[in-house]
C-alpha cells in the first residue's frame, strides 16, 4: 500500500514536472503576444546610452509580437512632470518610466500595477523571467515600495570613480584612494596644480545637487537625510561630517563647481582637466569613445571610496512599470515588453549597445569584465548599498527643490553648512508634516 | 443720418472673436483662480480641499516670493534702461541719412537676436559662458584676462543674465523706436537742424514727443517680458547658482511643474497678474497724459 502511494505521488510528481516543462517549453514571447498583436505601447524614454539601446532592440521586438512600442524621448528634467500630468488626466501612457525617487508617488498614487499581477499569469510570464537574477537592492530600490514590486529595473547606474590613471601614475600613485579622506588629503594637494583638478563633484541646481552631490556625501559619513522618526538628520554629527567634508573638498575642484553638471565633469575628465569623478556607470561609455573622450587607455574605472561608515554610493536608476490607466490589452502588451527588454536573454545584447542591464547573470562572463572595465566596480557596488540613498516617498519632488537650493547655498558659502542644513531640515519636516507622516496617516516608508 | 446695425449682425461679427477670448483667455483664467483657493497638488489630488485665501496669505508672506519679486525688479531696473539707451542710440544713427547698405545691413543684423528661441538663447550662453571651454573666456585671454566665473558665481550669474536679456531686447527697442522716428515730419527736423546745431536739443524738443507712444510700448512690452522671462535664464542657470537668478516666472514653474502644487502656483500667478496690470495702467496714466 504504502509502496504504491509512494508510487502515486512519483507518479503524479513526475507528471507535475512534465506538463510545467511542457508548459515552459510551450511559452514562447510570440504566442504570447498574439493576442495583442496591433497594440500600440506608449512609453517615455530619455537622451541616455541604455534607451539608445533598447530603440536599436525594439525591431526585434515589433516584428516578432507585432506589438508597436511607441517611445517618446524627453529630457530627464521633464520626466516626471510629463508622467504627472499623463496619469492625473488620463492620458496615454502605458508603460511608466520610474526614477527610483519616483517609485513611492507612483505607487501611493495608484498608477502602477504591481509585477505579481502579470507573473502571476502563465500566459504572460516567461518562465525564464528568474527574478533572483536581478540584483536585489537594485530590484528592490528601482522597482520596489513598501514590500511590492512594481517594476522591473532597466535602467541601472551606481555611481562609480572614474579617474584618468596617467595623472594618477605621474603624481605618483599607482591605484585611486580607497577612501574619502584620501581623496582629499592626499591625492587632492598632489593633483591640484597647472590648471588641472583633482576631483570634480557635479553640483548645478538641479537633481545633480541633490543626488550627486548632497547625498553622495551624506551616507559615507554614517549621515542621512532623516531619522527612523522621520525627523531631519541632517544636523547629526555624521550628516554634518559628510556636509562639511563636502566643503573642504571643493578647494581641489574647479571653480564654479555649483554650475557643473553631469556633462561639465565628465568632460573635464575626458579632456584631461580632471583627474577624478565620482559619476553614474551610464557616462562610461561616453569616457571609452574616442569619439568624445581623449583619455584612451588612461581611464579607469573603481568603485567610490569609503567613509568612516563604509562604501555608500550613489545608487540611481530606472525601472518600467504597467500604468494602470493602460486598458487590458495595453497592459499585456506593456508588461510583454518590460519582460522583454528586462529579460537575462537579452541583457548581453543590451549590453553590448550601450546599456547597463541589471542581471547578476550578465556579468558572470569574465570576458565582458575584461571588455567592460565599469563592470567589476559596478558588481561591487551593488552588493551593498542605501535603497534610500534619496527617499523614494512621494513627498521627494517638493523635498529635493528644498535641498538643491539650500545645499548650492551652502556650497557657496551663503548660509553656513549648520544653518543650511537646519533650514532644509525644518522645510523638509514641514512638508513631511502636511503629507501626515506624524500623525500617523502614513507609513514611515521611504 | 446713422445706420442702426441688427443685433444679430454684431453678435455674428463680435460673437466669434468674444468666444474665443472667453475659451483661451478667460476660463483658463477663471480655473487659475479657482484653482488657487485650494490646496491641489497633482501627486497629492486625494488631498484636495477649498482653503479660502490661505495660498495667497502664504504668497504674500513667503520671503521667497518677495526675493523673487526683488531680484525681476533689480533686473527690470537694470536692463530695460540700458535697452532703451542703447536701443535709442542705434534708432538715432540709422535714423541719419546716407549709408544705406550699412543701415540695410544693420537692420537685418537687428533682427537676429529677436528671432532667436529663447531656450536656445540660454543653452548658447550657458556653452559660450562656461569657464573653461567657453568662447567668451577664450577671448578675455587673448586680452591677458583670466577667465570669468560666469555661471558659477552668483553675482556674475545675475549680471550675465541681464547682459544676454539685452543683448536680446535691444534690437527690439532700436526698432520700435525706429519706427517711431519716422513719424517725425522731415520739414520738421529739417528746420530745427537750421536753428540748432545740438542733437540733444533736437531730440528733447522735437523728437522726443514723437517718440512718447513707441517709448509706452516698449514699456509695457518689456515689463510683461521681464515679469514672465523664464526660457533663457532657466536653460542657462535653472535659477541657480543658489537662489541668485531665481526670477518670479521660475520660482512659479518650480513650485507649478516640479512641486506639482498647482493651487499655490495659480495664487502666484494670479498676484504676477495684478501686478502687471497694476503697471499698464501706471504707464499709460503717466505717459499717455503727456502726449495728450
Amino acid at each position: 500500500m504504502k509502496m504504491k502511494l509512494h508510487a502515486s505521488v512519483l507518479a503524479l510528481s513526475s507528471a507535475a514536472v512534465m506538463c510545467a516543462a511542457g508548459a515552459a517549453n510551450a511559452w514562447s514571447l510570440e504566442e504570447a503576444a498574439k493576442p495583442y498583436a496591433g497594440t500600440t505601447v506608449d512609453v517615455l524614454f530619455l537622451d541616455r546610452p541604455g534607451y539608445n539601446a533598447a530603440k536599436e532592440m525594439l525591431p526585434e521586438f515589433e516584428a516578432a509580437t507585432g506589438i508597436k512600442v511607441n517611445a517618446t524621448t524627453v529630457p530627464y528634467e521633464n520626466a516626471l512632470g510629463e508622467q504627472v500630468r499623463d496619469f492625473v488626466a488620463g492620458g496615454d501612457i502605458d508603460v511608466a518610466l520610474i526614477d527610483l525617487v519616483w517609485i513611492g508617488n507612483f505607487a501611493e498614487n495608484g498608477w502602477i500595477e504591481p509585477i505579481d499581477k502579470f507573473t502571476s499569469n502563465p500566459e504572460l510570464a516567461d518562465p525564464e523571467l528568474d527574478m533572483a537574477d536581478f540584483f536585489p537592492l537594485v530590484l528592490n530600490a528601482f522597482g520596489g515600495w513598501n514590500g511590492t514590486v512594481y517594476g522591473l529595473p532597466f535602467d541601472n547606474y551606481s555611481g562609480l570613480m572614474f579617474y584618468n590613471a596617467c595623472m594618477l601614475k605621474d603624481a605618483g600613485f599607482d591605484g585611486p584612494p580607497a577612501t574619502w579622506a584620501d581623496l582629499k588629503d592626499v591625492y587632492g594637494p598632489a593633483l591640484t596644480k597647472d590648471g588641472k583638478y583633482a576631483f570634480a563633484l557635479q553640483s548645478k541646481r538641479n537633481e545633480t545637487q541633490s543626488a550627486d552631490s548632497f547625498a553622495r556625501m551624506l551616507w559615507p559619513f554614517g549621515g542621512s537625510f532623516l531619522t527612523a522618526e522621520f525627523k531631519s538628520n541632517l544636523n547629526s554629527p555624521e550628516s554634518q561630517a559628510g556636509l562639511n567634508f563636502r566643503q573642504d573638498l571643493m578647494k581641489y575642484m574647479p571653480e564654479g563647481i555649483v554650475a557643473y553638471d553631469h556633462s561639465e565633469v565628465v568632460n573635464g575628465l575626458a579632456q584631461g582637466d580632471i583627474a577624478m569623478i565620482t559619476e553614474w556607470s551610464a557616462f562610461y561609455s561616453t569616457l571609452a569613445s574616442p569619439e568624445t573622450s581623449k583619455l584612451g587607455d588612461c581611464l579607469a574605472v573603481a568603485p567610490e571610496p569609503t567613509g568612516p561608515a563604509g562604501r555608500k554610493p550613489a545608487l540611481g536608476g530606472f525601472s518600467l512599470a504597467v500604468a494602470t490607466q493602460a486598458d487590458d490589452a495595453e497592459k499585456a502588451a506593456g508588461y510583454l515588453f518590460i519582460q522583454w527588454v528586462t529579460s537575462k536573454a537579452n541583457a548581453g545584447k543590451y549590453l553590448e549597445l550601450g546599456g547597463v542591464p541589471a542581471r547578476q547573470s550578465a556579468y558572470a562572463d569574465p570576458a565582458l569584465a575584461e571588455k567592460y572595465k565599469f563592470i567589476p566596480a559596478l558588481v561591487e557596488s551593488w552588493q551593498a548599498g542605501v535603497p534610500e540613498f534619496r527617499p523614494r516617498f512621494a513627498e521627494w519632488p517638493e523635498i529635493t527643490e528644498i535641498v538643491q537650493e539650500w545645499g548650492t547655498k551652502m556650497m557657496l558659502g551663503e548660509v553656513s553648512v549648520e544653518d543650511g542644513a537646519k533650514t532644509i531640515g525644518e522645510k523638509m519636516e514641514a512638508v513631511l508634516t502636511t503629507a501626515g507622516y506624524y500623525d500617523g496617516k502614513k507609513p514611515l516608508a521611504q | 443720418m446713422t445706420t442702426r446695425v441688427r443685433r444679430s449682425t454684431l453678435i455674428g461679427f463680435l460673437g466669434p472673436a468674444v468666444a474665443a477670448l472667453l475659451l483661451v483667455g478667460i476660463v483658463p483664467l477663471g480655473f487659475a483662480v479657482w484653482k488657487s483657493l485650494h490646496y491641489f497638488n497633482l501627486t497629492k489630488i486625494a488631498q484636495s480641499r477649498f482653503v479660502g485665501l490661505e495660498n495667497y496669505i502664504f504668497v504674500l508672506t513667503d520671503p521667497v516670493f518677495w526675493q523673487a519679486m526683488g531680484r525681476t525688479a533689480l533686473l527690470f531696473a537694470i536692463s530695460v534702461p540700458t535697452q532703451i539707451a542703447i536701443g535709442l542710440t542705434i534708432a538715432l544713427v540709422l535714423h541719419r541719412p546716407g549709408m544705406t547698405l550699412f543701415k540695410t545691413l544693420t537692420r537685418l543684423s537687428l533682427v537676429l537676436p529677436m528671432a532667436t528661441t529663447y531656450a536656445v538663447v540660454g543653452l548658447l550662453a550657458q556653452v559660450m559662458l562656461n569657464q573653461k571651454y567657453g568662447v567668451i573666456n577664450q577671448m578675455l585671454g587673448w586680452v591677458g584676462i583670466d577667465a570669468v566665473n560666469f555661471i558659477g558665481d552668483p553675482t556674475n550669474a545675475f549680471i550675465a543674465v541681464v547682459m544676454w536679456d539685452i543683448w536680446q531686447w535691444t534690437p527690439f527697442v532700436a526698432l520700435v523706436l525706429l519706427a517711431g522716428l519716422s513719424t517725425v515730419p522731415p520739414e520738421i527736423e529739417e528746420a530745427a537742424e537750421l536753428e540748432t546745431r545740438s542733437p540733444w536739443i533736437i531730440l528733447r524738443n522735437i523728437q522726443l514727443p514723437y517718440l512718447i507712444p513707441s517709448l509706452v510700448a516698449v514699456l509695457i512690452l518689456r515689463t510683461a517680458d521681464t515679469l514672465k522671462l523664464f526660457d533663457m535664464p532657466f536653460t542657462m542657470t535653472r535659477g541657480g547658482p543658489g537662489a541668485a537668478t531665481e526670477f518670479i516666472a521660475i520660482l512659479i514653474e518650480r513650485v507649478g511643474n516640479r512641486q506639482f502644487d498647482i493651487g499655490l502656483a495659480s495664487a502666484q500667478s494670479i498676484i504676477m497678474l495684478a501686478v502687471t496690470i497694476v503697471l499698464a495702467r501706471l504707464y499709460i496714466r503717466l505717459f499717455y497724459r503727456e502726449v495728450r
